[in-house]
């Protein structure tokens, strides 16, 4: 019971966290769903279940935090793309110095068992 | 793009994951069976092993465990009730008062709303056509009915009627119309709890 509450905290935090991983990999340029999916995919400990950022990556789009194009593939079904709406900018922007904080103080007691 | 250019263990498991997502709403399911579908054929190519199909297939997760991402949060709900969904119930509840016509609106409201999915939408159509007025239609005959035919007039006399009710107390039609009566009630709440929250 008690290892599920914590498996369930973790979840939240990453379920939390996310949706500001994809604007930021967006802060660059437009990206297609699979790239994104892949990226996110293959850093270490972000996502367990790769399909689960297909209904976030509609999330998004429904929020208005990002917009999509679709285009034609070299080779293949044509790719939606997805870039960063002044929104999804300010939303980043936020999130970028609110983590910073929240960051350091819990790496601050992980470390020293107290804040500072 | 037809899933006759997947690799076989990739067509199946889109067709368990089509399977799974009968519960969401048409437009969201369309969606992402063409993100998942774009996902499969980009990733395993049709002439790869099946050892590396389904590591594909192990990262992208269980056809549920996505579906459920799509699925709203059950403690979103509430929010997602909108006037429209209301009207709905309250139509499909009582409209079939405002003759007949009511109920119709309710239905349209019912149909074109995406707070609920399509096996809601059914529930909600058939349980019960008409809402309350029907149940209350029917009892109504099924009451009214056996009295008038005891009743008869004699000759310059008084009409005189014989209880019906005495003679076959109609148990069945008793339960008959309780479930008329309770089944549109417990669909309105069914519908009210199962609302999702709007797009």
């Amino acid at each position: 019971m008690v290892a599920k509450v914590r498996e369930t905290g973790i979840s939240q935090l990453r379920r939390g966290v996310l949706e500001f991983c994809v604007l930021a990999l967006l802060r660059d340029g437009e990206r297609y769903s699979y790239e994104l999916v892949r990226s996110l995919g293959d850093a270490d400990g972000l996502v367990t279940s790769e399909g689960t950022l297909y209904p976030l990556l509609g999330r998004l789009r429904r929020e208005g935090v990002v917009d999509t194009t679709w285009r034609e593939s070299p080779s293949g079904p044509p790719r939606r793309y997805y870039h960063l709406t002044p929104d999804g900018q300010a939303a980043l922007d936020g999130f970028g110095a609110e983590w910073t904080r929240f960051r350091d103080s819990v790496d601050a007691l992980l470390r020293n068992g107290a804040f500072r | 793009m037809t899933t006759d250019t997947l690799h076989p263990v990739a067509a199946k498991y889109l067709e368990r994951l089509r399977r799974a997502a009968r519960g969401l709403p048409p437009d969201r399911r369309r969606e992402l069976l063409v993100e998942i579908e774009g996902h499969l054929s980009e990733a395993i190519d049709p002439s790869a092993s099946e050892a590396q199909a389904l590591t594909v297939l192990d990262k992208l997760g269980e056809p549920e465990a996505i579906i459920a991402a799509e699925t709203p949060e059950p403690d979103e709900l509430p929010t997602g009730r909108g006037t429209k969904e209301w009207a709905a119930i309250i139509l499909l509840l009582l409209g079939g008062f405002i003759v007949g016509v009511g109920w119709i609106a309710g239905l349209v409201l019912l149909w074109t709303s995406c707070a609920w999915t399509t096996r809601d939408k059914w529930i909600g159509t058939l349980l019960v056509p008409g809402g309350l007025a029907t149940g209350l239609l029917i009892g109504l005959i099924a009451i009214g009915a056996p009295t008038k035919k005891l009743c008869r007039a004699i000759d310059g006399g008084v009409p005189h009627c014989t209880n019906a009710a005495s003679q076959s107390t109609p148990i069945l039609g008793v339960v008959v119309f309780a479930l008329l009566v309770l089944a549109p009630i417990a669909t309105s709440v069914y519908l009210a709890r199962r609302a999702a929250p709007e797009p």
